[in-house]
C-alpha cells in the first residue's frame, strides 16, 4: 500500500453543534463525497483513532462514543486519492464532517478495478452495469431478487417461494445467456448452493448487473449480460448479524465477521447463513375430485415445498507482504435441501419428492502489485466436487389436501430416482493488468473450466437392452475464455475507450446415444470442441462534469453448457452436435445529474443473436437442446431519481424492450418471424418512495419507510402473431385479441415497509409486507407465487 | 371549403384505391355467422415442444385456399398434436391450459368460439392415461395409470368418472410371476367398441420407468382383453401373434372401421422404428382377429411400420416410409419427408401410390386421414412446411384442399354440427 500525503486542505463543515445537548457529546458522523461531482462515496473506508467504519452509500459513516481530544481521521476508497488529516473534539459536541475525495489521476485503472468496494465509478464506467447497492437495504427484509426486480431492464423469475430457482432476465436474455461471478469469479462449481432467492443481502456489498457487453476481467461466454455480486468489505474489523422471521414459516439466521491485524498483515474471518422457509403459501390449483375425476379450481396450503440451506465460508489471508498483496484461503461449504411440490407445471402434487446438494470448495486467491502498482496480477484456483441427490423413492401419491394413496410402484413423479451424481470441477481464473501509462491499460484474463461427471441411479433409467446404468457413464467439459482489453482516457479523460477481445475454447466428450442404443459401444462416444473469436468496443464522453453518454458494440459467443450437451440423464438427452449461440450487442446510454435533485438515465440497446439454444422434442418422450431461434431488436431503459427534500426520495424505472424472432424459412413457421421472443416480457415499471427521520422515538434513533410497486405487462408463453399483439403506445393498451390461457395478464406488486434504527446505530429493527395488495402473481405457467406476507428482520451490526 | 374538398378528394382517392387493390387474403376463421349451423373446426400445432401448444378455429364452410388458424378470436393452448373427436363432440387427451393427461372436451358455440369444457384428470406419470373411447351418450371407457389393472368408465354427457372394471385377474391369466414383466396394464394403448363388446390391450412391459409402455413388450404377442358391454363382465382373451406392440398413447388411435364394420388396427411392431408391424382386422360379426388376414409392413418395404389407418369401402389409406426409419437427433422417422400416401385393396392387398401429393412427415398424433362431407381428406404437411393442410382424394389421385399459412401443423379437422 501506498501512502499518498493528504494534499486537500482539510474541509469541515460543522453543521449541526447544535446538536449538541446537556448530555456529553459522543458522535462523529462523516459524509464522503467526489469532490468533482458532489457525488457520495459509499465503500469508503474512515479510520478515527482505533475505530475503523466503511460509508454506506449515502456516503455516510457514524462513529460512537468518541472521547474529546485529538484524532486522525484516515479516509480511503477505491479510485481516491486517500485523505489523512486531524480534527479535534470537543466534550458536548457532536459533529458532522463532510470530506471531498478527489479522484486518483490515474482514472483508468480506479474505472476498471474489478472485486473492488462500491463507488460511483462503476456506475459511470463506459461497460453500463446496473448497480445495486445490498448493502445500503441490509436492515430491510428484502430478497437479492426483489431488489433485482426493483431495477430497470431486469427481470427476475422464479417458481415458487424461497429457495425456487430463480431465472434472470436481462434486457429479454435469460437462462445460460446470463453468466453469475462472485468478486469476478464464475460461481458455477457452486451449483444451487448460490441460488439468488436464498442468498443474504448481508453477504454482499453490492451487484453489478452487465446488460450484454462484459468487462473483460469477467472472464465469460455470455451473450444477455452478467451478474457479479461483490463480497463485503473484509479489510475492516467488523461483525454483523441478524435474524429474520416470515409468513410462511420463514426464517433466516445470519453472522458475518472480518478481523484485520493492527499491522494490516493477517486477516481473517467467516460467515454463517441458514435459510428456512416451509413456504406452505396458499395457491389457487386445480384440485382433482376422487370420484368424478373432474377438475376445480381450489386455493389450498402447499405442503411440500420447504427449503433448508446452509452457507458457511471462512478465510484466511497474508496481506501486505513483499511477495504479495494478499494470499487469501478460503472455504466454501454450503448444503441444501429443497423439497419439490409439483412439477414444472402445477399439474401433480408431490408430498415426498426433494433434493440434495452439497459441496466444500478450498480456493486460494493471489493479487500482487508490482512496479508502483501499474503492473497487476490476481488469480484465483478452486477444486471442488458437487454432489446431487434427487430422491422419488415413495410408493404413493398425494392430492392437494396432502391425502396420501399408497401404490405399488416406486416414485410420484414420472421419473422415480435415487441418484447421487458427482460432479468434480476445477476453475482458475488469472487476470493481468498493466498501467501504460496514466490513463492507458492493457487487461489480460483467462478462466478455464473443468468439469468431469459421474454417478448412479439404481431407479434411473439404463441403456437400453442393458444393465448399464446412464448416469455412471463419465462425460466430460472443458471450458477456456481469454480476455485481452486496451484501455484509454482521452482528450483530457473527456473520452474513455475500451477495445477488448476474447477467445473462447471448449471440448467435451460423453456418449451421445444413450437414450436410444441397444447396445452402446466406443462408437457412440463423442468428442467435439471448438474455438470462436469475439470482440468488443466500449465508449464513453463526458459531457460535463455530471452528464456523460456511453456505448458499445459487441460480438460474442455462448458455448453450449456441459447439460445441454450431457443431457440430464432422464428426459433430456445428450446431443454433441449444438453449436454456440451468437451474437451482436449494441448498447447506447445518457446518463445526467445535471440538475441537483435529478438522476436521470436513459439506454437503448439492439441485440442480434442466432442460433438460441432451446430445449426441444425428439422422440417421444425424450426432448433435446438443440439451436434453434434467431432472435433481434431493441429496447430502452429509463431510470429516474428525485430527491424531494434531504428526507424524501422518489424513483421509477420503466423498461421497454421489441425483442422479436427472425429468419425462420420453414414456410409452416414462416408466420413467427416478427412475432415477440415468448415467455419474455415486454415491459416492466417499478415505482418507489422513501423517507427517513431522526430522533423520532429517542435521540439519535433513524426510521426509514418505504414502499416498492412494480408493475409487469402481460406477456405470452408461447409465440403469438404479431397481428394478434395489443396495440397502443408501445403496445400497452389491451389485451391479446385471442382466447388463450398462455398470457401471463398484467401483474400488479406493491410492497412497503420501514426500518428503525435505534440510538447507538448497532442495532436495527426491519418490518416489510410483500405483496400487499394479495394480488396473484405468477412467473412461469402460472405457477403462484406467494400472497400477501409479513417479514420482520432484526439486524446488529458493530 | 377548400378543406372540404381537399378532404373529400382524398377520401375518394383512397376509396379507389382500395377498390382496385386485389384481396388476397388467406382465409381467417371466426366470420360469425350464427345462422351457419356447421363449424369445421380446425387445430394446428404451433412448436415442437413437449407442452405442444397450438391454436383451433372454427369456420363456417370447409375451408379452401390459403388459411390463417391463428387469427383474432383463435383458441390458443396446450396439447394440440392431435385429437379424437367421436360422436359429433371434439376430444382431446391433453387438456388446453396445461397439457395435462386425461380427457378434455373442447366446445364451439354458435358464434364459431372454441373453448375447452370439462376435463376428467388422469394420473401424469403413465403415458396413455386418457386414452379412451365412446360406447354411447352415457358409456365411455378409458385407462389411467394410477389403476393400470382397471379400466375407468364414464358417462360422456357430465363429463364425469362413474367407476371402474377390475380385469386384474385378466391381465394375470398370464406372466405373473415372470420377474422380467415389471408393469401390467390394461386399455394403457388400445380401447375400441364393436358390437357391444369392449376391446382393451393388455401390456406386459419390461420396464417401469417413465417410458413403460413404449417399446417395452414382453410378450411378441399383442393380447386383447374382451368385456361384454352390458354387463361389463370380462369374458377372454385374444391375441394378435408376431408383432411387439399395439398402436400407440396418443390422440391417433390408430384403428378404424371400413364401412362394412370390419375393424383394421395397427400394430407397431418391436421397435420405434418398425419391424413386425401390420395392420389386422376384426371383421364384422366376429369378436376375434382374423387370423387369415394381414397386411404386413415387412412385406412392403424393409425396416419401416404403420403409423395410420383410415378404412372406407374395402381400402385402406395410410402412409409408408420410403426409406428405412431412423430415430434420434437427426433420424428421418418424425420429420423428414419419409411418408408416401397408398391405397391398399384390403381383399387382394394391391397397393397403390396416390398420385398428386407429396411425401409428407409423420402423421404422428394427427390422423392421416379423414372423412368429412362425404369427402376423404389427406393430412398433408412437408418438412419445410410449403404443404400444410388437407388434400381432398378423388379415387387414387389428391389435390390441394386448403394450405394452412399460419398457426402451425395441421394435426386435425372436424365437422361440429350445431344441435
Amino acid at each position: 500500500m501506498v501512502r499518498k500525503p493528504a494534499f486537500l486542505s482539510f474541509y469541515l463543515l460543522l453543521l449541526c453543534t447544535s446538536l449538541a445537548t446537556a448530555q456529553q457529546g459522543t458522535w462523529v458522523t462523516v459524509h464522503i463525497e467526489n469532490n468533482s461531482t458532489g457525488e457520495p462515496v459509499g465503500s469508503a473506508t474512515v479510520q478515527l483513532g482505533e475505530t475503523t467504519r466503511s460509508t454506506a452509500s449515502d456516503g455516510s459513516a457514524t462513529f460512537e462514543s468518541i472521547p474529546a481530544g485529538l484524532h486522525t481521521i484516515k479516509v480511503s476508497a477505491v479510485g481516491f486519492v486517500e485523505y489523512t488529516d486531524s480534527l479535534t473534539k470537543y466534550a458536548r459536541e457532536n459533529l458532522l464532517l463532510s470530506i471531498p475525495l478527489s479522484a486518483r489521476a490515474e482514472q483508468i485503472e480506479s474505472v476498471t478495478v474489478t472485486g473492488s468496494s462500491a463507488n460511483q465509478k462503476i456506475k459511470q464506467a463506459p461497460i453500463r452495469s446496473v448497480f445495486i447497492d445490498t448493502r445500503a437495504v441490509s436492515n430491510q427484509a428484502v430478497s437479492l431478487t426483489e431488489l433485482m426486480n426493483r431495477s430497470t431492464g431486469i427481470r427476475v423469475r422464479q417458481n415458487g417461494g424461497i429457495g425456487s430457482r430463480p431465472e434472470i432476465s436481462v434486457n429479454g436474455f435469460q437462462g445460460k445467456a446470463i453468466k453469475y461471478f462472485k468478486d469476478g469469479i464464475p460461481i458455477d462449481y457452486l451449483g444451487d448452493g448460490y441460488n439468488l432467492s436464498a442468498l443474504p443481502v448481508e453477504m454482499f456489498d453490492h451487484m453489478e448487473i452487465y446488460k450484454g457487453v462484459l468487462p473483460v476481467s469477467l472472464g465469460a461466454d455470455a451473450l444477455g449480460g452478467a451478474l457479479n455480486f461483490v463480497s463485503a468489505n473484509k479489510n475492516i474489523n467488523a461483525f454483523q448479524g441478524y435474524y429474520e422471521i416470515g409468513s410462511f414459516s420463514t426464517h433466516r439466521l445470519g453472522v458475518r465477521a472480518s478481523r484485520v491485524s493492527k499491522d494490516q498483515r493477517w486477516g481473517y474471518g467467516g460467515e454463517l447463513y441458514v435459510n428456512y422457509a416451509k413456504n406452505d403459501y396458499q395457491a389457487l390449483v386445480s384440485v382433482t375430485d376422487p370420484q368424478t375425476r373432474n377438475t376445480y379450481p381450489e386455493r389450498v396450503n402447499l405442503f411440500n415445498n420447504a427449503y433448508k440451506h446452509l452457507l458457511a465460508e471462512a478465510y484466511l489471508s497474508i496481506k501486505n507482504r513483499t511477495w504479495t498483496d494478499e494470499l487469501k484461503f478460503t472455504l466454501t461449504g454450503f448444503g441444501l435441501l429443497k423439497e419439490q411440490q409439483h412439477p414444472a407445471l402445477m399439474t401433480t402434487p408431490y408430498g415426498a419428492l426433494h433434493s440434495k446438494q452439497h459441496t466444500i470448495a478450498p480456493s486460494v486467491r493471489y493479487k500482487l502489485n508490482l512496479l508502483d502498482e501499474k503492473l497487476r496480477i490476481d488469480h484465483f484456483s478452486s477444486f471442488n466436487v458437487l454432489k446431487s441427490q434427487r430422491i422419488d423413492t415413495l410408493k404413493g401419491s398425494y392430492d392437494w389436501f396432502g391425502n396420501f394413496t399408497p401404490r405399488a410402484t416406486v416414485g410420484e413423479s414420472r421419473l422415480p430416482s435415487d441418484s447421487r451424481v458427482d460432479e468434480r470441477q476445477w476453475v482458475n481464473r488469472t487476470n493481468i493488468s498493466y498501467l501504460l501509462s496514466p490513463s492507458s491499460k492493457l487487461e489480460f484474463n483467462h478462466v478455464a473450466t473443468h468439469a468431469k461427471r459421474k454417478g448412479e441411479d439404481p431407479l434411473g433409467p439404463t441403456l437400453q437392452g442393458t444393465d448399464i446404468d446412464v448416469l455412471s457413464l463419465a462425460s466430460s467439459y472443458n471450458k477456456q475464455v481469454f480476455g485481452l482489453s486496451w484501455e484509454q482516457a482521452l482528450f483530457g479523460d473527456k473520452l474513455e475507450n475500451q477495445l477488448m477481445g476474447k477467445y473462447y475454447v471448449f471440448s467435451s466428450s460423453g456418449y451421445q446415444n444413450t437414450w436410444f442404443s441397444t447396445d452402446v459401444t466406443e462408437n457412440d462416444k463423442r468428442s467435439v470442441s471448438g474455438n470462436y473469436w469475439g470482440i468488443t468496443e466500449a465508449l464513453k464522453y463526458n459531457l460535463s462534469p455530471s452528464t456523460f453518454i456511453r456505448g458499445s458494440v459487441e460480438y460474442a459467443y455462448r458455448l453450449p453448457e456441459r447439460d445441454e450437451l450431457f443431457g440430464n440423464s432422464v428426459f433430456v438427452v445428450p446431443n454433441f452436435e449444438l453449436t454456440p449461440e451468437k451474437s451482436w450487442n449494441v448498447n447506447l446510454g445518457l446518463s445526467t445529474k445535471s440538475a441537483p435533485k435529478l438522476t436521470a438515465e436513459v439506454n437503448a440497446f439492439y441485440r442480434n443473436t442466432e442460433g438460441l439454444i432451446l430445449l426441444v422434442p425428439i422422440q417421444a418422450p425424450n426432448a433435446q437442446y438443440q439451436n434453434q431461434e434467431n432472435v433481434r431488436g431493441y429496447g430502452l431503459d429509463l431510470d429516474l431519481v428525485y430527491r424531494l427534500t434531504p428526507n424524501y426520495t422518489v424513483n421509477a424505472n420503466a423498461t421497454w424492450q421489441d425483442l422479436r424472432l427472425f429468419g425462420i424459412s420453414s414456410a409452416i413457421d414462416a408466420w413467427k418471424n416478427d412475432a415477440r421472443l415468448r415467455n419474455t416480457p415486454y415491459f416492466f415499471a417499478n415505482a418507489g418512495a422513501s423517507g427517513k427521520y431522526g430522533n423520532v422515538f429517542a435521540q439519535n434513533d433513524k426510521l426509514n419507510i418505504f414502499a416498492n410497486y412494480n408493475f409487469t405487462r402481460e406477456f405470452y408463453l408461447e409465440t403469438i402473431d404479431k397481428d394478434l399483439e395489443p396495440g397502443g403506445f408501445l403496445g400497452l393498451s389491451g389485451s391479446a385479441d385471442l382466447n388463450s390461457s398462455l398470457v401471463i395478464p398484467n401483474q400488479h406488486l406493491l410492497s412497503a415497509g420501514a426500518t428503525y434504527n435505534f440510538s447507538g446505530e448497532h442495532l436495527t429493527l426491519g418490518a416489510e409486507c410483500k405483496n400487499l395488495l394479495n394480488k396473484d402473481i405468477y412467473d412461469y405457467y402460472r405457477v403462484p407465487r406467494p400472497g400477501r406476507s409479513f417479514h420482520l428482520k432484526l439486524s446488529y451490526k458493530l | 371549403m377548400k378543406v372540404n374538398k381537399l378532404t373529400a378528394t382524398i377520401m375518394v382517392a383512397v376509396g379507389l384505391f382500395a377498390s382496385c387493390v386485389e384481396n388476397d387474403n388467406p382465409v381467417n376463421p371466426i366470420d360469425p355467422d350464427p345462422a351457419a349451423s356447421d363449424k369445421y373446426v380446425l387445430i394446428t400445432m404451433s412448436e415442437r415442444s413437449l407442452e405442444k401448444p397450438g391454436y383451433a378455429s372454427a369456420f363456417n364452410e370447409l375451408p379452401s385456399g390459403d388459411v390463417v388458424n391463428n387469427a383474432s378470436g383463435s383458441l390458443q393452448g396446450l396439447g394440440f398434436g392431435g385429437w379424437r373427436p367421436q360422436n359429433n363432440r371434439l376430444f382431446k387427451m391433453f387438456n388446453t391450459s396445461a397439457a395435462e393427461l386425461g380427457i378434455e372436451e373442447l366446445k364451439v358455440d354458435a358464434e364459431g368460439t372454441v373453448a375447452p369444457a370439462a376435463f376428467i384428470k388422469t394420473d401424469q406419470n403413465t403415458n396413455g392415461s386418457g386414452n379412451f373411447v365412446i360406447a354411447s351418450e352415457t358409456q365411455g371407457f378409458y385407462f389411467d395409470g394410477a389403476n393400470p389393472l382397471d379400466i375407468q368408465t364414464f358417462d360422456p354427457t357430465t363429463m364425469s368418472r362413474t367407476g371402474e372394471i377390475k380385469l386384474e385377474d385378466a391381465v394375470n391369466e398370464r406372466g405373473v410371476d415372470n420377474p422380467e414383466i415389471l408393469f401390467r396394464s390394461v386399455g394403457q394403448k388400445f380401447l375400441v367398441v364393436k358390437e357391444g363388446k369392449l376391446y382393451a390391450n393388455i401390456s406386459y412391459a419390461k420396464t417401469d420407468g417413465s417410458q413403460k409402455g413404449f417399446w417395452d413388450d414382453y410378450f411378441p404377442e399383442v393380447y386383447l382383453a374382451v368385456i361384454d358391454l352390458e354387463s361389463l363382465e370380462y369374458e377372454r382373451t385374444i391375441k394378435i401373434e408376431d408383432t411387439g406392440s399395439i398402436a400407440y398413447i396418443n390422440d391417433n388411435n390408430m384403428y378404424d372401421f371400413d364401412d362394412n364394420g370390419d375393424l383394421y388396427i395397427v400394430t407397431q411392431g418391436i421397435s420405434a422404428v418398425g419391424g413386425k408391424s401390420k395392420i389386422v382386422r376384426i371383421k364384422a360379426g366376429e369378436d376375434d382377429i382374423d387370423s387369415s388376414w394381414s397386411l404386413n409392413m415387412d412385406d412392403i418395404t424393409e425396416g419401416g411400420k404403420f403409423v395410420s389407418v383410415f378404412a372406407k369401402e374395402g381400402k385402406i389409406i395410410t402412409v409408408v416410409p420410403n426409406t428405412v426409419l431412423t430415430g434420434g437427433p437427426s433420424g428421418n422417422i418424425n420429420d423428414a419427408d419419409v411418408w408416401d400416401f397408398y391405397q391398399f385393396d384390403i381383399e387382394s392387398k394391391e397397393k397403390t401410390k396416390i398420385e398428386g401429393v407429396p411425401s409428407v412427415t409423420n402423421p404422428g398424433a394427427a390422423f392421416c386421414a379423414i372423412e368429412i362431407d362425404g369427402k376423404v381428406l389427406l393430412r398433408v404437411t412437408t418438412k419445410d412446411g410449403s404443404t400444410n393442410g388437407y388434400y381432398e382424394l378423388e379415387g387414387t389421385t389428391a389435390k390441394p384442399l386448403f394450405n394452412v399459412t399460419a398457426g402451425g401443423s395441421v394435426s386435425g379437422l372436424y365437422k361440429v354440427s350445431q344441435e
